[in-house]
């Protein structure tokens, strides 16, 4: 049976093919459309599906799109009905941004790809997600609970999954909590409100709460109160993100926690103000954890399993995720490498798959490489063409070369395979590093990353010797994995890992097996016989405002605009001459 | 240079908050269509054009932080309070070099219609900085990006003549045509949001306040925290409610 899954129109577009219950192609539209964040119908990543598996559309039995569009629209309307008459401008623009192209989802599905009306499905959102995070999860029975901004009504679910091997699959979702009580929209709203982009800046704002203390904290659990049967709710009066499309937070809101901080200002942490806006973000943080940990510790009671699955976008956030494995009684928590939006389109492939059809349960690739391939030839050629050198080494002269590079303090610009899906760099598109010097860690911030000075980089570490350097709890390399977890650094190392320990001591480290990634586990290896230590930096092969890279094209151009010094696609290595801040310039002199 | 327009852009870039604006909307702009000509250099078989694109691309970027560097600068300048420019609460997305699909466009439709995007930059920018005078670090800005610019138009126009000798005059035609075209989409654009505008709150106010009554007392009859999923909704997947 051949199924493909879509997600669109609210960010990260994808689509994901499955044949016979098995993923063959996955890819997020943007990596496609190189427009970052791209929430556009994924017609891009659609055909280098099809394409991917030699396949027509006609030759589909099913597209399942990742939510239900007129659900969500009632949810919509209904929002701007409750906030009349203050919510006109949300209405208007709601209304022209829904009835635009967002409700006839059916229609666009058949008219792009010409398959019949019967063949477009629809899961509701939440069940993509929960279904994106159980069946690609190595487990037979969990928990599931997922948390996101919002998907039609609901914004957190939990329920269980079951797997019989070769046989029926069940996700169940028991409870849910509905707009607009949202744990996704009170992250973003003080994302908004410490002035970072919203749906884009979550990560920073958990970044700088490390170097906070919560002492908002009594102020935020003003703003999110929780309910006698252990959920919560937001109070309305502090925010407006249900009836404006300017503004997530209320007056109220400014009163509770001061002036908001303005985009362009940049937060010095010596300042009293910049310090307010640390001690905010580690006070949503805490809240956000203590919410999380008390609903997983009570859904473990509950249900009595050993495993939670978790799906949404707030499973990004790696510091709860580290506490909820540590505090709520599972033994082993489970987050899949794109636990958002674009993973959807995988999830509701999945059950449709599993559940609507009804087919036999298989377990599922235990790794993220589901995109385009990255071809070293089309390196050498691009590279001949500018007058590069280009070397072209087997395996193992690479990595010893690779691996000199690093010991060298050269940052690498890493292509390998076929590209993730998800967020997060887990070793086919990436940029490695020392991760032994601070200048190496502000160097990759001043000349090719360009981002704030308070965002850690993430260590990459052989699953095997993980515990040597990182303090993880029983199922942290599990979480660890798919870089879904931040542990601390253990404090004999901190001072040697200092590209990649956040000042709290902590790190958003994965935990490499040789069996995802042969060959980045190689290199890893490879460093370590070179410098004693065999962690690397490892951070997503991209520029601010970017996309990840996708094909060679892409990170040829990114080596060519910023301070990476020695690109590499599979067995083709091109380097600079000299060590410069932009390449390009250089080279072109 | 004083031209027709003078008078007029003496009065937009007069008042600092506008012009910081103004400056702020130039930086996306010009990121914008960094990130367009990046794609351009990933997507074109002709290696003298990557390299050309690149370094564009990279003079873009150059653009876009010195106009947001004078655009902060200028607002916060303001007197405290008067900004009335809020946080980001804006989704990412916004599109660069005047809605362009890279992709779909060959290198000479491509070049054509850079030649003309940089023309009329360079001529903006001239106006800006005649009626700039009182305030030098932002013409300043204006003269370091109109450098550029003169370059950028030159070498467009060079390339054209270089991968199509017979047709660079007809393709900068077309690109012509096709700006005017898309010029004069954005207004029918503009005017239709406008007209739709107006009918939605029509109807808002007309016809939504028994409804929204109705809304607010089903959203009153709420219980806080959990509810429960009915067992039908994880049922079948024709459906789109």
């Amino acid at each position: 049976m051949k199924i493909l899954g879509i997600s669109a129109h609210y960010h990260d577009s994808a689509a994901a093919l499955l044949i016979d219950g098995l993923p063959v192609a996955a890819v997020q539209e943007e990596r496609m459309s190189r427009r970052k964040n791209d929430a556009a119908f994924p017609l891009a990543a659609i055909e280098w599906c099809l394409d991917s598996a030699g396949l027509e559309p006609e030759d589909l039995d099913a597209v399942v799109f990742y939510e239900r569009p007129m659900l969500k629209f009632e949810r919509i309307l209904t929002t701007a009905l409750r906030s009349f008459p203050v919510g006109r401008k949300a209405f208007v623009h709601a209304m022209r941004n829904s009835l635009g192209e967002k409700v006839w989802v059916r229609g666009i599905i058949q008219a792009q790809l010409g398959v019949s009306r019967r063949k477009v499905l629809f899961t509701e959102h939440h069940q993509s997600h929960a279904a994106a995070a159980f069946l690609t999860a190595p487990t037979k029975e969990a928990a599931v609970l997922t948390t996101d901004g919002v998907g039609e009504w609901a914004t957190l679910t939990v329920g269980r999954g079951r797997r019989t091997p070769g046989g029926a699959t069940s996700i169940e979702l028991l409870r849910e909590v509905r707009w607009p009580h949202s744990l996704g929209m009170l992250y973003s709203t003080f994302t908004a409100f410490l002035g970072f982009a919203v749906n884009e800046g979550e990560y920073k704002v958990m970044g700088l709460a490390a170097y906070g203390t919560p002492r908002f904290a009594d102020a935020v659990r003003k703003v999110i109160r929780r309910t006698a049967d252990g959920a919560f709710s937001l109070e309305l009066g502090y925010f407006e993100f249900h009836t404006s499309v300017a503004r997530s937070f209320s007056q109220a809101f400014v009163d509770l926690f001061g002036p908001p901080r303005a985009s362009w200002d940049p937060i010095d942490l010596a300042t009293d103000e910049g310090r307010r806006f640390a001690d905010i973000a580690a006070s949503v943080q805490l809240v956000l954890e203590e919410i999380l940990v008390d609903m997983t510790r009570a859904l473990q009671r509950e249900t009595g399993l050993r495993d939670l699955c978790m799906g949404g976008g707030v499973a990004l956030n790696g510091v709860a995720n580290a506490r909820i494995l540590a505090e709520s009684g599972f033994e082993r928590l489970f987050v899949p490498p794109a636990p958002g939006d674009a993973g959807c389109a995988l999830g509701a492939a999945l059950y449709a798959d599993r559940v609507h059809f009804g087919n036999p349960d298989r377990d599922f690739p235990d790794h993220p490489f589901w995109g385009p391939m990255a071809e070293p030839a089309e390196l050498a050629r691009i590279a001949r063409e500018d007058g590069l050198a280009v070397e072209t080494l087997d395996d193992a002269a690479l990595i010893a070369r690779t691996a000199e590079d690093l010991a060298a303090d050269r940052i690498v610009g890493w292509m390998d395979g076929a590209c993730e899906l998800g967020p997060r760099a887990l070793g086919a598109r990436s940029i490695l590093a020392a991760p032994l010097s601070a200048q190496t860690r502000d160097r990759l911030n001043r000349d090719i990353k360009y981002r704030e000075e308070f965002r850690p980089f993430a260590p990459v570490v052989p699953a095997e010797l993980a515990e040597r350097f990182f303090v993880l709890p029983p199922g942290g390399v599990r979480l660890a994995r798919f870089m879904s977890g931040v542990f601390p650094v253990r404090p004999e190392w901190r001072a040697r890992l200092a590209a990649v320990t956040h000042v709290d001591g902590t790190a958003r480290v994965q935990a490499l097996e040789r069996s995802m990634a042969p060959r980045l586990h190689e290199l890893i290896t490879a460093y370590g016989k070179l410098t004693g230590v065999p962690v690397l930096l490892n951070t997503s092969f991209n520029l601010a405002g970017e996309p990840i890279v996708n094909r060679v094209a892409e990170g040829y151009s990114t080596f060519r605009r910023s301070g990476i010094d020695v690109l590499v696609a599979g067995g083709a290595r091109i380097a600079k001459r000299t060590r410069a801040k932009v390449g390009f310039e250089e080279e072109i002199a | 240079m004083r031209s027709l327009f003078t008078p007029l852009h003496w009065l937009v870039w007069r008042d600092p908050k506008r012009r910081a604006e103004n400056l702020l909307r130039f930086a996306e702009v010009e990121a914008d269509g960094g990130r367009d000509l990046v794609r351009a250099a990933e997507v074109t078989g002709d290696p003298v054009l990557r390299r050309l694109f690149l370094k564009h691309a990279l003079d873009e970027q150059r653009h876009a932080d010195l106009f947001r560097g004078r655009g902060e600068a200028l607002i916060r300048a303001l007197p405290s309070g008067s900004s009335g420019i809020q946080a980001n609460w804006m989704a990412p997305g916004e599109r660069g070099l005047d809605d362009l699909q890279v992709e779909a466009e060959g290198d000479e439709a491509l070049l054509a219609f850079l030649h003309l995007s940089e023309k009329a930059a360079a001529k903006d920018f001239t106006n800006y900085v005649a009626v700039l005078g009182d305030d030098p670090p932002t013409r300043d800005v204006f003269k370091k990006v109109l450098h550029d610019e003169t370059f950028h138009m030159t070498y467009t126009r060079a390339q054209l003549q270089r991968v199509a000798p017979q047709r660079a005059g007809r393709r900068v035609w077309v690109a012509r045509l096709r700006r005017f075209w898309k010029a004069y989409l954005r207004l029918a654009a503009a005017l239709a949001g406008l007209v739709g505008g107006v009918v939605l709150t029509l109807q808002y106010f007309l016809i939504l306040p028994v409804f929204a009554l109705a809304a607010r007392r089903a959203a009153k009859a709420e219980p806080p925290g959990f509810s429960s999923v009915a067992p039908e909704r994880n049922g079948p997947l024709t459906g789109q409610y």
